[in-house]
């Protein structure tokens, strides 16, 4: 077996490196692999049928160029990336792809992927509702009811309540290695830098639940250990946005006077941060993915009655977990970052920046059109950023 | 001058997109001489340049200056340099020194606008367009090249009218489509170019507005050398500007005055070293003996 040699953060880098690695092997063996875009598809259910769930990110490095038969050049350039490689190819070792209606463009890459893919016998688009009171919740779950007939038609297996009981204490398990992982960054320097964690959040994304548990259990028990005093700094900063599946801007800021200790980004924090709440049945599965995932493609608001009197009470509600997280890591200055023409991420930029502003934290907002080569022009407002902290 | 500080100097260097610029100042922060000039494609032959410049101009050793902070877009590639801080400080720094009242810079240079808050003399907040040429100086060298014109002619015609024609597109290219479209109309030459620098204010302006103006309000990089520009500015933000003698040196003045501020800090720390660090060091030499 390929990954055996190494093991904790080397094996972590290698998968990162090679997504394919250790799903090529588990195909062969018989195994069927189920690519899903977004955080919003349940793994615990591929999981329980023995599917294992593969996390679709795009390539930084791979120039778009297939993809613009399918799409204009004005919509998010991750997805893109990710039809772009789909079509050309990379994940030719998927046996399905799951996606769920998180925005527009994600619902429709799904669509795509379908016609113009080769390869993939199985798709399933899940309808995702944009509010999170009840009503949505009761919908979200039958939209789940009918993802999971699709999906055991598939497996040729019955989803029965003992299996997904059983597989979501496995992925509660990994949320909460996943955040013992993030303590690890509270101290100051922090013990693990943030390159070497999103290495580890993309690795455990291309493994199966178990394999990823041991793996984090593996990374935290070798940081523990390390003798490295990581470099005192004197910047804390918090990422914020949507996917950033590469670890180029994470080298670039730690490049500067600044750690990045803790995120909310759809990579890190944002499917860890809550676990699914007991009796485990697929309506907690919903109660989860719809309220307990803060995403702004879930519109959270306070009572509607008095939103209009107090637009204050307002942020808190929608922000207010960022706020615990600044405090509980020490943070002081945030990083918001967007991959251009994202509107979901765009829009609550302002009120966001408004609410970091009421907490005295100063912020920076930087657009990216998902390729390395571009962040370059962001390093020197960065930089500049970092040199306005105190 | 007995005193050991008053011997001490202070550099800072600046290597922009367009033009490379460094001053020196003394323990009190004050300017005692600056040069400017064109920065070319070798940048760190150009940072060599441009110090020895300032060191001949100026009748100073190397050895006399204590620390050197480069800055701008070529920043990485000033060999000689103790420490590299962005432009975006150094600038609001420069600023602060000539206008101490200043809570707003505005400043367009070759390839980037950027508009910053000051308080205190510190950089507190700041926007940059850095990622198109529009609303930099590159979008008049592009329109003066396209009427043929050289960079001050092209303002001080532009003064001439008080009915700027309307440019509409704010891509550099298609702008300069415009214009060609604009002549080929017969619409007067002053009325065309009082447009171009309408539309080069309004981008700017735009992005002042983001971070909410406050006055006063100073006006620098090698853009608002021009009169043209100038007007402009003023007409679309509605409020006058203050413009430095030199508005191309605010960034390497900040660099020196913060060379000066670091130096200091180290001494006081006692971790301060006599520069060891030569001109000449690690670039390779073009010239012509060289080959």
């Amino acid at each position: 077996m390929a990954i055996a040699i190494s093991r904790g953060l080397s094996a972590a880098r290698q998968i990162y490196n090679e997504r394919g690695l250790r799903v090529r092997e588990l195909r062969k063996g018989g195994k069927k692999i189920v690519g899903y875009v977004c955080i919003y598809p349940p793994v615990e259910m591929f999981t329980a049928l023995g599917l294992v769930p593969f996390r679709i990110f795009g390539d930084m490095n791979e120039p778009i160029t297939a993809a613009d038969r399918v799409s204009t050049t004005v919509v998010c350039p991750f997805l893109r990336s990710i039809i772009d490689l789909g079509i050309k190819g990379r994940f030719n070792f998927l046996d399905g792809i799951v996606g769920a209606h998180t925005c527009d463009i994600g619902a429709s890459l799904i669509i795509q992927w379908r016609d113009y893919v080769e390869d993939a016998p199985f798709t399933h688009l899940i309808d995702v509702p944009h509010t999170d009171h009840a009503a949505a919740v009761d919908y979200f779950e039958g939209q789940l009811n009918s993802f999971k007939r699709h999906l055991e038609e598939f497996a040729e297996e019955q989803l029965t309540d003992e299996k997904l009981k059983n597989s979501i204490v496995l992925h509660n398990r990994q949320r909460s290695l996943v955040r013992d992982l993030y303590e690890l960054r509270k101290e100051d320097p922090p013990l693990l830098d943030s390159v070497e964690n999103l290495e580890v959040l993309v690795a455990i994304s291309s493994l199966p639940a178990d394999e990823g548990n041991k793996l984090l259990q593996e990374v935290i028990d070798e940081v523990k250990d390390r003798k490295r005093k990581p470099p005192v700094r004197k910047a804390r900063l918090m990422i914020w946005g949507p996917v950033f599946d590469n670890t180029s801007l994470y080298r670039l800021i730690e490049s500067t006077d600044a750690h990045v200790v803790v995120d909310d980004t759809c990579v890190g924090t944002r499917a860890f941060w809550a676990d699914i709440k007991t009796p485990y049945n697929m309506h907690s599965l919903a109660q989860h993915y719809l309220v307990d995932i803060k995403c702004p493609r879930t519109y959270r608001q306070a009572e509607p009655a008095e939103t209009r009197r107090d637009y204050l009470r307002d942020l808190e509600s929608r922000f207010g977990y960022i706020k615990k997280a600044i405090t509980d890591w020490g943070v002081n200055g945030v990083i918001l970052q967007s991959v251009k023409y994202c509107d979901t991420h765009g829009y609550e930029v302002p009120n966001l920046r408004h609410y970091l502003d009421t907490l005295g934290i100063p912020s920076i907002y930087i657009e990216h059109d998902y390729s390395e080569r571009s962040l370059a022009t962001i390093k020197t407002r960065v930089e500049a950023f970092v040199e306005t902290l105190d | 001058m007995n005193n050991p500080v008053s011997r001490l100097y202070f550099a800072g260097i600046d290597i922009g997109s367009t033009m490379s610029k460094a001053a020196i100042v003394d323990s009190y922060t004050r300017l005692l001489c600056y040069v400017v000039g064109p920065t070319g494609a070798e940048h760190r032959r150009r940072a060599n340049r441009v110090m020895e410049d300032v060191l001949a101009k100026s009748g100073i050793s190397l050895d006399e200056v204590a620390y050197i902070i480069s800055t701008g877009y070529g920043r990485v590639n000033v060999p000689f340099a103790d420490k590299q801080i962005t432009e975006l400080t150094c600038h609001a720094r420069g600023v602060s020194a000539l206008f101490p009242e200043a809570r707003t810079a505005i400043d367009i240079g070759g390839q980037d606008a950027k508009v910053l808050k000051i308080k205190n003399g510190k950089l507190v907040d700041f926007l940059t367009n850095d990622k198109c040429a529009a609303g930099t100086g590159r979008f008049l060298e592009v329109a003066a090249e396209t009427l043929g014109l050289e960079l001050n002619e092209m303002g001080r015609i532009s003064l001439l009218t008080s009915t700027p024609v309307k440019i509409n597109s704010m891509c550099t290219i298609f702008a300069q489509q415009e214009i060609i479209t604009r002549l080929s109309e017969g619409e007067p030459l002053p009325d065309i170019l009082a447009g171009v620098y309408i539309a080069i204010a309004t981008r700017v302006a735009k992005l002042a507005h983001q971070l909410k103006v406050e006055v006063p309000v100073v006006f620098t990089g090698g853009v608002a050398k021009n009169a043209g520009m100038v007007k402009a500015m003023e007409t679309v933000l509605g409020i006058p500007l203050l413009i430095p003698p030199e508005p191309l040196i605010t960034g390497c003045l900040g660099a020196a005055i913060l060379a000066r501020d670091e130096a200091f800090r180290l001494i006081q720390l006692g971790e301060f070293k006599a520069r060891k660090k030569q001109l000449g060091e690690a670039y390779i030499d073009f010239s012509e003996n060289a080959f």
